[in-house]
């Protein structure tokens, strides 16, 4: 099987020959990898080297943590890939931004009302969790539309708060 | 004289404080919230009941409820570990009038330094010296603090009277953006104390935060246990703290010099019990009386590995009206300890705080490491509570050994189910700057960069390529096989290590 992970700007293409044999940009490897305890992490010998890494699902790609490290990693099928790439790809710009709570806690303040254009960086919602407080700020410009929690809501994690168009 | 200790905390803290009690024969009680039943601190005293709901205002914030279950239990004092009630003067004074000891300072040594307004201008005319601010003029309102503003100078500090852990503060760099600066300063102290007053403080640029471990008996009796180092910051919370100072290092002129006005900041409030003075160090060696924390602190342990002195023991001994067992000379600092505050935030996003069940925990173990934790597979880290679930603590010889001990335990240490900094503590025992020793207060939100290169650690991209790559191959087979589900009779997987097998 061939993938083509990507990394930051750098891709790499990964032949899985079996379950010992990986070609990574056509340099042969012999692999022993095992996941530890039904646990996301993995123990990796690669020629006798040990690795050890987490690997989180994060939106459709993945995360590892290496050594203090996080490489976010798309991993595709080359043929996936190809057809992605011949059909133009990429996600829009003008989508739907729905503002997610990060984590359950306190709505404590909401400096934006329905309908208010706000710009890149601006507090859309102050929320308290573990004692602290965090400011969620737009990720673009946009209008802020179908609000859904007012100051002194308890929100659940990735509860949908507002919406930016 | 006690022999039955009430402790009145939780998470870490309260763990630390029942093996104290179990290593002096002494019987402890727990309290716990509704959402701790399951929680070590309760498992591991002699006795535990039952304080009400999760949020801390109906649980561990409950000074009646606690100290009716002292009495009832018969338990001769009360330690408040820290944060909750550790440092409320009336909480002190309400265990004295029930007949329990606190096994802290004074209520009135609290109040007087409690308000750190107040706080400034005793010491101050101890000789203490201070950081230019509004001296202790009580409650200012904002007409007055913006006038006062531009005779201190910016950039100065809004600082909550009652505050601490960097809640009730903003920076301000200038009188127009003063008023909204005050007011959402005002707004979080209101919630975080119950107190919304904020007095101004300038802010020293290049500074550091160096602290000095206080130890005072019913004797009269003050010393100071070195130094600790604590510039080490992200928005205002302490994340590494180490002991020596690499600032203050082999200069023990100038650390007998702060240890000695510490101590004479102790005794302008008449302290008793273990408390921290903390200071700002500007470039010049110039050092500055911060506010004291009459307490015992999340940070003490680097304090015990280098002075070998259990600070906790000392404390009970102290409440129980005995003597000290050191005197200042016996006090000396051997080697180096470094602590990492393992948080539950996700350093990738944000540090924004990071809930759910702990599903496994590796723990480093080995030559010179130390763990203070409360945390154990199963348990849930739920969004009441301060995200600290663990502290990392080492010693080494010198401060390169100490540094390369962290950094294998740092990599040892594996906890699943939440999130952690760990990853930013490694790249910070990574950094040239760390190493060096040269950072101030401003060092981790000005000149850390978390993502970037500036470490001594290698690039291992195309490993990272590999794991991922085995790791949706994997994911990729295994949804497939479900869907052919019911063709075989054993499980997936078990047929998925048995082809593996066959194809060796």
């Amino acid at each position: 099987m061939r993938y083509v992970t990507t990394i930051g700007e750098r891709e790499f293409l990964v032949e899985i020959l079996d379950e010992r044999h990986v070609l990574l940009d056509g340099q042969p490897f012999e692999v022993d990898f095992e996941q530890i305890v039904e646990q996301p992490i993995y123990s990796m010998l690669l020629d006798g080297k040990s690795y050890e890494a987490y690997v989180y699902p994060a939106d459709q790609a993945w995360q590892i943590l290496l050594y203090g490290r996080s490489y976010p990693a798309l991993v595709e099928q080359e043929m996936e890939r190809r057809l992605r790439m011949a059909s133009g790809g990429g996600v829009s710009e003008k989508a739907e931004f729905h503002l997610k709570s990060p984590m359950p806690g306190l709505v404590i303040g909401m400096p934006v009302m329905d309908g208010q254009a706000v710009k890149k960086g601006d507090v859309l919602v102050v929320l308290e969790s573990m004692k602290m407080q965090n400011e969620l700020k737009a990720p673009r410009a946009g209008i802020v539309t179908r609000l859904r929690v007012k100051t002194g809501d308890r929100v659940e994690q990735r509860q949908i708060m507002l919406t930016l168009v | 004289m006690f022999n039955k200790v009430l402790i009145a905390n939780r998470g870490e803290i309260a763990m630390r404080i029942v093996r104290a009690c179990r290593e002096l024969g002494m019987q402890s009680v727990a309290v716990y919230s509704e959402a701790d039943r399951q929680a070590l601190h309760v498992r591991y005293a002699d006795e535990s009941y039952l304080l009400g709901p999760a949020p801390s205002r109906e649980s561990y914030l409950r000074a009646d409820k606690i100290i009716e279950i002292a009495k009832r239990s018969g338990a001769g004092a009360i330690h408040p570990g820290y944060g909750f009630l550790a440092e409320r003067a009336d909480f002190a004074q309400a265990c004295l009038d029930a007949g329990l000891a606190f096994i802290g300072p004074k209520p009135s040594s609290i109040a007087a330094m409690g308000d750190k307004a107040v706080a400034r201008s005793t010491v101050s005319a101890a000789g203490v010296p201070v950081v230019p601010g509004t001296e202790g003029e009580g409650a200012l309102g904002d007409d007055e603090l913006l006038r006062l503003a531009p005779q201190i100078g910016f950039p100065l500090l809004v600082k909550a009277t009652s505050g601490g852990g960097g809640k009730g503060m903003r920076e301000v760099h200038n009188l127009e953006e003063m008023p909204s600066l005050l007011h959402a300063a005002r707004r979080e102290a209101e919630a975080a104390f119950g107190d919304g007053n904020v007095y101004l403080e300038k802010l020293l640029e290049g500074a550091r935060h160096i602290e000095f471990q206080i130890l005072a008996d019913q004797f009269g009796n003050t010393i100071y246990l070195g130094e600790r180092e604590c510039s080490l910051q992200r928005r205002h919370q302490k994340l590494l703290e180490e002991s020596p100072s690499p600032f203050i290092d082999d200069d023990q002129e100038l650390r007998h010099q702060m240890g000695r006005v510490a101590v004479r900041a102790a005794e302008a409030v008449g302290y008793t019990n273990a408390g921290t003075i903390e200071f700002l160090v500007d470039k010049d060696r110039n050092f500055f009386f911060l506010e004291m924390n009459t307490r015992l602190q999340v940070e003490h342990p680097v304090t015990e590995l280098v002075t070998g002195i259990d600070i906790v023991t000392e404390q009970m001994r102290i409440a129980r009206g005995r003597p000290m067992r050191y005197s200042q000379e016996q006090v000396s600092l051997k080697g180096w300890a470094i602590e990492c505050r393992i948080n539950a935030e996700d350093p990738y996003n944000n540090f924004m705080p990071s809930t759910g069940q702990i599903t496994h925990i590796l723990q480093p173990t080995g030559p010179g490491v130390r763990i203070d934790t409360g945390i154990f597979p199963g348990i849930e880290v739920s969004p009441y509570y301060d995200s600290l679930i663990s502290k990392l603590i080492v010693w080494g010889e010198t401060r390169a050994e100490a540094i390369l001990r962290m950094r294998r335990a740092l990599e040892e240490y594996i906890i699943i189910g939440v999130r952690t900094n760990i990853p930013f503590h490694q790249t910070l025992m990574d950094s040239h700057r760390f190493m060096a020793g040269q950072f101030d207060t401003r060092f981790i939100e000005e000149r850390f960069n978390f993502n970037s290169v500036d470490s001594s650690r290698e690039v291992q991209t195309e490993i990272a390529a590999i794991f991922a790559t085995l790791v949706a191959h994997r994911a990729a087979q295994h949804s497939a096989n479900i869907i052919q589900r019911g063709e075989r009779d054993t499980t997936n997987w078990k047929w998925l290590g048995r082809w593996e097998r066959m194809h060796r």
